[in-house]
Parts: C-alpha cells; sequence; structure tokens
C-alpha cells in the first residue's frame, strides 16, 4: 500500500483486500495469546497444592464426602488476579508496538467468571447438603457437564471463547474448542479421576495437572507460531 | 459524502478515496489507537509524507492526534473519530457495490 491515489482503473477488490491485510495485521499485532495462556495454566498448576491441602475429607466404612474448599479460597482472587495481569501485559505490550489493545471484554469478562465461580460455588455448598441433585441419585449427563462449565476450567475456557472472539482469533479458537471438550466432555474435574491406588485427593489432581499442562503447551505452541 | 443513490463511483469520498489514507483510516480503526512509526512502518512511508496524509484526515474531521512524551521519547498517538469511523464505513461499502457492480454486469 505504498502508492499514494486510487486510480479510476484500480481494482476494488484489491483495495478492499489490501485493507483487509493491513486490518489483519493489526490484530496480529495487537495478540499476546500466548501470556493468556501462560498465566492461565500457571494459575490452574497452583491451585492443585491448595486442592489438596484444603480438602475435607470425612470417611466412614461405606465411602469418603469431601467438600473442596481450596477452591472458593484459591480460585475468586486466583481468577482476578490472572485476568488483571492478562490485561496489563496485553496492553503494555500493545503500546509497545504502538497499537491500542482489544483485551478489556476479556478482562471482564473473566472478573465476570471469578464472581459467577463464587456464587455457584457458595450456592451449592449452602442448597445441596440438605437438598442434593436429583434424590441424591444417579445425575444426567448433561449436569456433569454443567457442574464442569461453572467450574474454574470450565469458566476460563468460555472467556478465552471470548478472546478468540474479540481478537478473530482462528487458531484460538480451535485450541478453545479442542479445550473445552477436554474439560467439558473428558476430564472429571469435578469428580476426580479414579485411579488404581490413588486416594482422593490425588485423584482430584491429575486433571488439574493435565488442564495445567494442556494450557502451557498451547502458550509454547501460540509463542513458537509467534516468531517470525 | 456517502450518496448511496447513483453509481458508487459518485458517492466516493475525494479525502477518503485515496490509496495511503484509507489504509491510515484502516488500521486506526482495527488499532483502536495507534501511533505514528507503526503507521509509518505499515505504510512504508517517510514521515514527511506521512505527516501530510494526517494533516488532511485531521483537517477533515476524521482523525485525532495526540501528541505526547513517553520518557524523554516523544510520541504521537492517532484516534479514529466519530466521522472517520462513518467514513471508512462508507467508503468500504462503496467499494463493495463497485464490486458487485462488476460482478453483475
Amino acid at each position: 500500500m505504498t502508492a499514494d491515489a486510487i486510480r479510476p482503473g484500480d481494482d476494488p477488490r484489491r483495495i478492499l483486500s489490501e485493507v483487509r491485510g493491513l486490518a489483519a495485521r493489526v490484530r496480529r499485532d495487537q495478540r499476546l495469546t500466548w501470556v493468556a495462556l501462560l498465566v492461565l495454566g500457571a494459575v490452574t498448576l497452583l491451585a492443585v497444592p491448595f486442592d489438596a491441602i484444603f480438602m475435607q475429607l470425612q470417611c466412614q466404612a461405606d465411602g469418603c464426602t469431601f467438600a473442596r474448599r481450596g477452591m472458593l479460597y484459591y480460585w475468586p482472587p486466583a481468577l482476578l488476579i490472572a485476568y488483571a495481569t492478562i490485561a496489563w501485559g496485553y496492553l503494555r505490550a500493545a503500546r509497545a508496538r504502538g497499537v491500542g489493545g482489544r483485551v478489556l471484554p476479556y478482562a471482564i469478562t473473566g472478573a465476570v467468571t471469578a464472581v459467577v465461580f463464587t456464587a455457584a460455588y457458595v450456592a451449592a455448598a449452602l442448597y445441596f447438603p440438605a437438598n442434593p441433585p436429583f434424590e441424591g441419585g444417579p445425575v444426567p449427563f448433561w449436569w456433569i457437564v454443567l457442574d464442569r462449565l461453572i467450574a474454574p476450567w470450565g469458566l476460563i475456557g468460555l472467556a478465552l471463547l471470548v478472546l478468540a472472539a474479540v481478537e478473530r482469533n482462528g487458531p484460538l479458537l480451535l485450541f478453545t474448542g479442542g479445550y473445552l471438550a477436554l474439560v467439558l466432555l473428558v476430564l472429571p474435574t469435578t469428580e476426580g479421576m479414579s485411579m488404581m491406588g490413588a486416594n482422593l485427593r490425588l485423584s482430584m489432581a491429575v486433571p488439574q495437572l493435565i488442564i495445567g499442562i494442556v494450557l502451557l503447551a498451547g502458550a509454547f505452541g501460540f509463542a513458537k507460531a509467534r516468531r517470525p | 459524502m456517502t450518496d448511496v443513490s447513483g453509481h458508487p463511483v459518485t458517492g466516493l469520498d475525494e479525502v477518503v478515496h485515496q490509496r495511503v489514507r484509507l489504509g491510515i483510516l484502516a488500521i486506526t480503526h482495527e488499532a483502536k489507537r495507534v501511533e505514528f512509526g507503526y503507521l509509518r512502518t505499515q505504510l512504508d512511508l517517510t514521515a514527511g509524507n506521512l505527516s501530510k496524509h494526517l494533516s488532511v484526515l485531521e483537517a477533515a474531521g476524521l482523525i485525532d492526534i495526540e501528541k505526547g512524551y513517553e520518557g524523554k521519547r516523544g510520541r504521537t498517538w492517532i484516534t479514529l473519530t466519530a466521522d472517520g469511523d462513518a467514513a471508512l464505513a462508507a467508503e468500504i461499502s462503496r467499494l463493495k457495490m463497485l464490486i458487485a457492480r462488476v460482478e453483475t454486469a
């Protein structure tokens, strides 16, 4: 786009394509996807000891009941700090590159997810002990998916969808699709991964470790793809 | 400026229908706020040439120019005004109409 005037013979398709090309370059320069995934991966891995240490376990002959209090102590402030850090990093990098940032809707969504998680956790902790869902019987799969969705790892995925939309970031959308499928449909994030001989604390830690590693691997991939 | 009743060419805005200025508006729209040096690099222009185009756009009320310092370094930031946003949208719409005319002719 170096010539000055648009001449009568210029193809409007080419002009439009040049304009779109410039806009796409700006969007690429505004992104800092790897930092977002790095922060979220680190926050996820840091949650593991909190969950294990503060988990309240009561075991009797017919089985164990547990309450994951560490999640309530850790995740709301951790999510808020994580999204503030990501927003700060995005804006700082964009400013250094000479462009404005588009991260605000993502950071706001992230903060809202922290509130949603806290409210859902507290409501469930108050209501469900006296009123178990489905009268204490087996719960349907949709309920399990909903439970996983409003857990921090599902909410991280929802916020990433917002980031992908705001940035019009196709690769991030694909990554998030895979991430959400893993977190909602595959990993038993809220029930724990039953393994031979593993205690309940460890069974809860394994899905979190997998999620943390997936986010860090994503950060590594996006950082590597960014290099010229 | 945005007459849509006649042939698309008749409604083209002389200020915007210019390759570099269209590029400036497109980049600024996408970036929300853009620094002079970034525009110069992306559009491959000399500082003098870019300044002339920015002056035209500023005089037309399509952009705002804000000069300041970061440390000891002077920086110039450009933002799109509401008129600039509308002018860019109108130009893009005109270009699309032209393409549609060419394709249906």
